[in-house]
């Protein structure tokens, strides 16, 4: 349930593509709510198809006492319902004999909606949040005692995710009726207004302290109780933490979070209530009272409408906005161009001298003191210790001090040959000068 | 009246919302209780602060309805007289604000109920003539945008002087101030007596008396003008452009009047 409900879009994609939809007329509705009410009081927990017509039969005969054709037309509501999945069908005989039928989940709470008044109140408030004090109470002694994370887990998530969770949308279920309520109150004040203008009055004014009064008390408790049950929340959370459930964590984050939202809903609707409360005392007082007859609302309307005398307009106060000088910032003065001075010479630095010429010279001379006679082999044997990277150009410069130090010949065809590896050059042959030898 | 928190004239002005108060005062803003805090600071301040705008040649007026605003009568602090337009949708949020449909939304108002109220009770033609002034020849889609563009015109001033509040967008908020609307009519339904005990007390002005169109400048540029009056001290009242107001005359426009056919183009004939 907990993965579902982290995949809102997955969810909605899925109720899109199934093409969910239910349209209920107000008969249907009707039918819906006897069905209901003959449940609560009945002692049966199905109807039979023949009391399933009775049924659509009574509500035909309040609603559309003209109606004709009633049974052809219950079985088309019962075949809707079906279709809707609010009826469904319990007794599995299928053809063998009449069917037993019961109202779905959805169908009882769409008719619920409209039967039951669950607004909230104080005194439901005060007790629902008793029992979830009692609840988590209980829930922390359990996660005490318990000495694995299973048994923590079994003893804590359950009862959280169920009977904690359920009191918690209980409240926030109430919550919801006495939005309601208070709308259907708003709508009633003006209507009442509407009607009876200033014989409205008192009525009006019992209507806003009913909902100031309520609201006020939702309030109290809630700023009082909440802040005590998050703590509960929490404390529940750091032992099954410490005996390794760690699946209380999500089941006390999400209740908490459900906390927070309704200790918020309760502040948010005081606020908004004392705006519309002092909005319509306002009027009441300077309105209303003052202007018993709604003589004011005609003699205005006619002076829009042209009907009056010499036109007028108000006098109302215009000063400018006072001038403000800005402060005076003299202009910076700027310096005249010139070249930027620099030293032309850089100073001289001390740097070690660059020996190698004179180290590769005397290594050449040193293979050819040592007998060598071919290019290949000084090459080879001068360039094989220094690194790869530096091999291949000093062969150039083997070649150019060997044959300055030596006489090099070579055969009219120049044959290739390898001096070192990647390192391929024409052979000559060195023979050492007089000074050489 | 409740007990001066201040005593003296200094304590008032050394007070933090004074500047603030003051300057919004003298131009031309209406402050109620839902300006909970400058209204509590005129609420304390009332018994220093009136001498003190009297030697400005001007009244602290507090009114029953719950707010306060500032009434210049001398020179030394400039004043205006309300546009047409403004005075229009005045009276239609004052209607509106009486009206105890609107009381289930807490006074909360559209533009478009307003336009249509207008409509409602001075009747589309009447509306369009009075907005559009000195147009023998119009386009009625023009015409109708020109209304929409100096309702909303007229809105947001109203909302400046704390006639109306701004919950943004399309929306407004009705406040007590509007009732300034309904003085002249308040007492009686014939409103002359009253009329001529607000002119002399400096409340409203008459408009003048209608000048021959053809001395007033024609086109945009003469309705522009025509509906942003500018501030006037006393001697620059006595010369105040008359076009400002000549055509803010109900008489002039009978609710039903009937508007020449437009031929193809949306031109009258």
């Amino acid at each position: 349930m907990n993965d579902r409900a982290e995949e809102p879009s997955r969810l909605i994609e899925n109720l899109a593509g199934r093409a969910i939809s239910l349209e209920l007329g107000s008969l249907d509705l009707c039918f819906v709510a006897a069905l209901r009410l003959r449940l609560r009081t009945g002692e049966a927990t199905s109807f039979s198809e023949h009391e399933l017509v009775d049924a659509f039969r009574d509500v035909c005969a309040l609603t559309q006492p003209e109606a004709t054709g009633v049974a052809r037309r219950a079985t088309a509501a019962i075949q809707r319902l079906r279709d809707q999945r609010l009826l469904s069908r319990v007794d599995g005989a299928g053809v063998v004999r009449s069917g037993a039928y019961a109202l779905t989940r959805l169908a009882t709470s769409i008719v619920d909606f409209y039967l039951e008044e669950e607004a909230l109140t104080g005194e439901s408030l005060t007790l629902l949040l008793r029992t979830l004090h009692a609840s988590l109470l209980e829930l922390r002694e359990q996660a005490r005692s318990a000495t694995t994370p299973r048994e923590c887990a079994e003893r804590v998530v359950g009862p959280l995710r169920v009977t904690v969770r359920d009191l918690v949308d209980g409240i926030e279920r109430r919550q919801r009726g006495l939005d309601l309520q208070q709308e259907r109150f708003q709508q009633e004040i003006g209507s009442l207004l509407a009607a009876d203008w200033f014989d409205a009055v008192a009525r009006c004014q019992d209507l806003l302290e009913t909902t100031t009064t309520t609201l006020r008390e939702l309030n109290d408790v809630l700023l009082r109780d909440a802040h005590t049950l998050v703590g509960l929340l929490e404390d529940i959370r750091e032992l099954a933490h410490e005996r390794g459930a760690i699946e209380v964590d999500d089941a006390c984050r999400r209740l908490s979070e459900q906390l927070d939202r309704i200790a918020a809903w309760g502040s948010a609707r005081q606020h908004t209530w004392s705006e519309y409360y002092q909005y319509v005392h306002r009027y009441l007082r300077d309105v209303v009272r003052l202007d018993p007859t709604r003589a004011l609302t005609e003699r205005l309307r006619a002076e829009l409408g042209g009907k009056a005398g010499r036109s007028y307009s108000l006098v109302i106060a215009a000063q400018p906005p006072l001038v403000v000088p800005r402060d005076v910032t003299p202009p910076r003065e700027r310096p005249p161009l010139e070249r930027p001075r620099a030293e032309r010479e850089k100073p001289l630095e001390e740097a070690p001298p660059d020996e190698r010429a004179e180290a590769l010279t005397a290594s050449v001379q040193a293979v050819l003191a040592g007998g060598a006679r071919t290019l290949s082999s000084v090459t080879g044997a001068v360039v094989s210790p220094l690194p790869e990277a530096e091999r291949f150009s000093t062969a150039g410069r083997v070649a150019e001090i060997a044959a300055r130090l030596a006489k090099a010949q070579s055969a009219r065809e120049r044959p290739w040959t390898r001096a070192d590896d990647g390192i391929w050059i024409e052979e000559w042959s060195l023979t050492p000068t007089a000074n050489e030898a | 009246m409740s007990a001066s928190k201040f005593v003296t004239l200094g304590d008032a002005v050394l007070d933090e919302h004074f500047p603030l108060v003051d300057l919004a005062l003298r131009r031309g803003r209406h402050i109620d209780r839902d300006d909970a805090e400058w209204f509590g600071f005129l609420r304390d301040a009332e018994d220093v602060l009136e001498p003190f705008y009297r030697r400005y040649g001007a009244e602290l007026v507090y009114r029953a309805d719950g707010y306060y605003y500032l009434l210049p009568s001398g020179d030394k602090i400039a004043k205006r007289q309300l546009g047409v337009a403004e005075m229009l949708v005045g009276q239609a949020l004052t209607l509106l604000y009486l009206d105890p449909a609107n009381v289930e939304q807490g006074g909360r108002v559209t533009r478009e109920q307003l336009l249509a109220h207008l409509a409602t009770v001075m009747g589309t033609d009447a509306l369009i003539v009075a907005l559009n002034p000195k147009r023998r020849k119009y386009d009625e889609r023009v015409a109708q945008e020109t209304v929409r563009a100096r309702v909303a015109d007229a809105l947001r001033r109203l909302a400046t002087l704390g006639f109306v509040e701004a919950l943004g967008g399309e929306d407004f908020k009705l406040r007590p101030a509007l009732m300034r609307f309904a003085e002249p009519v308040r007492a009686s339904a014939d409103s002359t007596e009253a009329l001529s005990r607000l002119v002399a007390s400096g409340e409203v002005a008459f408009a003048p008396a209608q000048t021959e169109a053809s001395d007033q400048p024609e086109g945009d540029e003469a309705e522009e003008r025509r509906d942003e009056p500018e501030p006037t001290n006393a001697e620059a009242t006595a010369a105040l452009d008359t076009s400002d107001f000549e055509d803010f005359g109900f008489e002039d426009v009978e609710a039903g009047t009937e508007l020449k056919e437009t031929d193809a183009a949306g031109v009258l004939e």
